[in-house]
């Protein structure tokens, strides 16, 4: 406040100064309106000179008198109008005494101006400092900027590297732009034949559409072949159980038949017995042999109808198959024919037997058929030897065009050397009452290989025989391998 | 027991068969009373009458009208009162699974009817002669079928 107050004078001194020099100026204003008025007086002055001149020019005047008289009255109107003047400059006398006070009111408006222009004044130093720091500033600010233009400069010597990168990257951009072009032609061409396979995969549908129509109309048709089908599958099926009923009334019907059919002949030959037995006496020679005829028909009678049996009896039987050892049933076939094998001092030898599922009460008989024909055809000239053997081999290592090249038989031979037979016979021996001798020969119904035969197809094998005259005979059973 | 006479019951329906083994018996040097029925039901009737004295043997015939062989074994096997009795079934035809099945139901012995007569009587014989042996009467399955055709009485004979 202090400095204020300081200042404030030395405004005032100032101001007051100023002040002063106003009233100076004022004073040599007033100096200058004196002097105005002075000039004014001397013009006055002049203007008497000027009368006086024209007093002088009077005489000038005189014809000029009119003139001047037009000139007085100009004159006079200029007096007039000087007058006017006057009186105007009094006005501006007026008008400058006004414009004094108000040239005063002026000043007084100055000093509030100076008073004012002096704190602008601080003011504008103020700003002046400020202006000054902004220049520090700016000159710090401009180091920077000299930096950062040098920066600028760094930037711009990259850039130029950049842009000559970028250069040879348009140059790339092109080469590219010229693939995707020629990529651009290959894409058309492959939407042409995009549009070609487009065509051709509607007309595919529409085929397919077509199949599906036709696919559904075969599925109507299955469905009711199917149906059928079920039909005649429930219709087999009665048959079947038809069948079954009847195999089983046959069975029924076969035991009673031979069973009733034996008993009459049985009874001849018991009773013929006894009548060569007991009426040895009362009958001749050749009544005996008549009698012994009679038995020996009826006894024939007797094992045809028991081989007849058998041979149906393996048609009708249910084929239940069991795992079992050759070498049981051969045993067992063995123990059925032991007097005969004993009376014959025949020799029975069984090697490499295998296990196989098989029906065992069909095949003993199979066997005990087999075994006792070669006792039977054998040769008086030797004791017979039956060799029985089997094996497990595959479908195409024999030379059967019945056996499957890809299935596994077992293969069960039974030979032996007996009298054997001629090879043109191989096949009928198997027939029913199919004999090579006559009764005189050898007894036999014919039926014995029959069955054989039947067996092995129950089996579903196949039988063959092979022989020579008086070279024995061995026959060929091949029976699938199965696994139950 | 040899003195004693051996009541021999027969039951077949044949009549032929009937009159050969009494003849049989006849001749063969047992002494022996022999009853002969036709028919199952006459069997039964006759062994569950009270009055009647048990026979030592009964020979069954297996297919007989009516009550069949196979039925009265069982019955008589059954019963308390006939079950001691040794019962030989015999029969045209020796089926083994028929054999096997009256083996099973206690039948004592199983004879195929022969067709030679003396077989015929030698199997009797054989059959009465193991019946008046066996004090128990035990069973075995090898000497259960009697054919009759190997000459052995000389040797058995009491």
């Amino acid at each position: 406040m202090a400095i204020l107050n300081k200042s404030f004078e030395e405004e005032l001194i100032l101001v007051r100064e100023e002040l002063c020099f106003e009233k100076e100026e004022k004073g040599k204003l007033f100096a200058e309106l004196i002097v105005a008025r002075n000039e004014l007086f001397f013009q006055k002055d002049e203007r008497g000179k000027r009368a006086a001149e024209l007093g002088i020019a009077n005489i000038e005047l005189a014809f000029q008198k009119e003139e001047k008289g037009k000139r007085a009255a100009e004159l006079g109107i200029a007096n007039i109008e000087l007058a006017f003047e006057d009186g105007e400059k009094e006005k501006r006398a007026v008008e400058l005494g006004i414009a004094n006070i108000e040239l005063d009111f002026q000043n007084d408006e100055k000093e509030k101006r100076a008073a004012e222009l002096s704190i602008a004044n601080i003011e504008l130093v103020f700003q002046n400092e400020e202006k000054e720091k902004r220049a520090a500033e700016l000159g710090i600010a401009n180091i920077e900027l000299i930096f950062q233009n040098n920066e600028k400069e760094k930037r711009a010597a990259e850039l130029g590297i950049a842009n000559i990168e970028l250069a040879f990257q348009n140059d790339e951009k092109e080469k590219r732009a010229a693939e995707l072009g020629v990529a651009n032609k290959e894409l058309v061409f492959q939407n042409n034949e995009k549009e070609k396979r487009a065509a051709e995969l509607i007309i595919a549908n529409r085929e397919l559409t077509f199949q599906n129509g036709e696919k559904e109309k075969r599925a109507a048709e299955l469905i009711i072949a199917n149906k059928e089908l079920a039909f005649q599958n429930g219709e087999k099926e009665k048959r079947a159980e038809e069948l079954v009923l009847v195999n089983t009334e046959l069975l029924a019907f076969n035991y009673i038949s031979s069973h009733d059919l034996q008993e009459p002949l049985r009874k001849i030959q018991t009773l013929a017995g006894r009548i060569l037995e007991k009426e040895t006496q009362n009958l001749s020679d050749t009544g005996k042999d008549y009698f012994h005829r009679i038995q020996s028909a009826a006894g024939r009678m007797r094992q045809l109808i028991e081989d007849l049996l058998v041979y149906s009896r393996t048609n009708i039987a249910e084929r239940k198959f069991e795992k079992i050892n050759l070498n049981t049933i051969i045993e067992e076939v063995k123990a059925e024919l032991k007097e005969n094998i004993e009376e014959k001092h025949a020799i029975i030898e069984a090697t490499e037997m295998c296990e196989m599922n098989l029906i065992p009460f069909q095949f003993r008989q199979l066997m005990h058929n087999l075994i006792r024909n070669a006792l039977k055809f054998s040769s008086p000239k030797r004791p017979p030897y039956i060799l029985i053997k089997s094996r497990i081999v595959k479908g195409n290592k024999l030379n059967n065009a019945k056996l499957m090249h890809t299935k596994s038989y077992c293969h069960i031979s039974v030979t032996d050397n007996g009298i054997g037979f001629e090879p043109e016979y191989k096949d009928r021996i198997f027939e029913v009452f199919q004999k090579l001798h006559n009764r005189e020969e050898y007894e036999g119904t014919g039926i014995g290989l029959a069955i054989v035969k039947k067996i092995v197809e129950n089996h579903n094998g196949i039988v063959t025989a092979t022989s020579q005259l008086n070279k024995g005979a061995t026959f060929d059973i091949y029976i699938p391998v199965t696994e139950n | 027991m040899a003195a004693n006479e051996v009541l021999v019951l027969l039951a077949d329906d044949d009549i032929d068969d009937c009159h050969l083994f009494k003849e049989v018996l006849e001749e063969l040097p047992l002494s022996t009373r022999l009853t002969i029925v036709n028919n199952g039901d006459q069997l039964m009737k006759l062994l569950l009458k009270n009055t009647s004295q048990l026979p030592h043997v009964l020979f069954l015939d297996v297919n007989m009208p009516r009550k069949n062989g196979f039925q009265c074994l069982t019955e008589i096997k059954l019963s308390d009162k006939l079950k001691a009795i040794p019962v030989i079934l015999y029969s045209t035809s020796s089926e083994q699974d028929v054999t096997d099945r009256l083996y099973q139901n206690g039948a004592q012995h199983f004879i195929r009817k022969p067709s030679d007569f003396l077989q015929f009587k030698r199997v009797i014989h054989y059959s009465l002669t193991l019946i008046m042996q066996e004090t128990n009467l035990k069973r075995t399955k090898n000497n259960f079928i009697l054919t009759g055709e190997n000459d052995f009485i000389n040797s058995e004979t009491i």
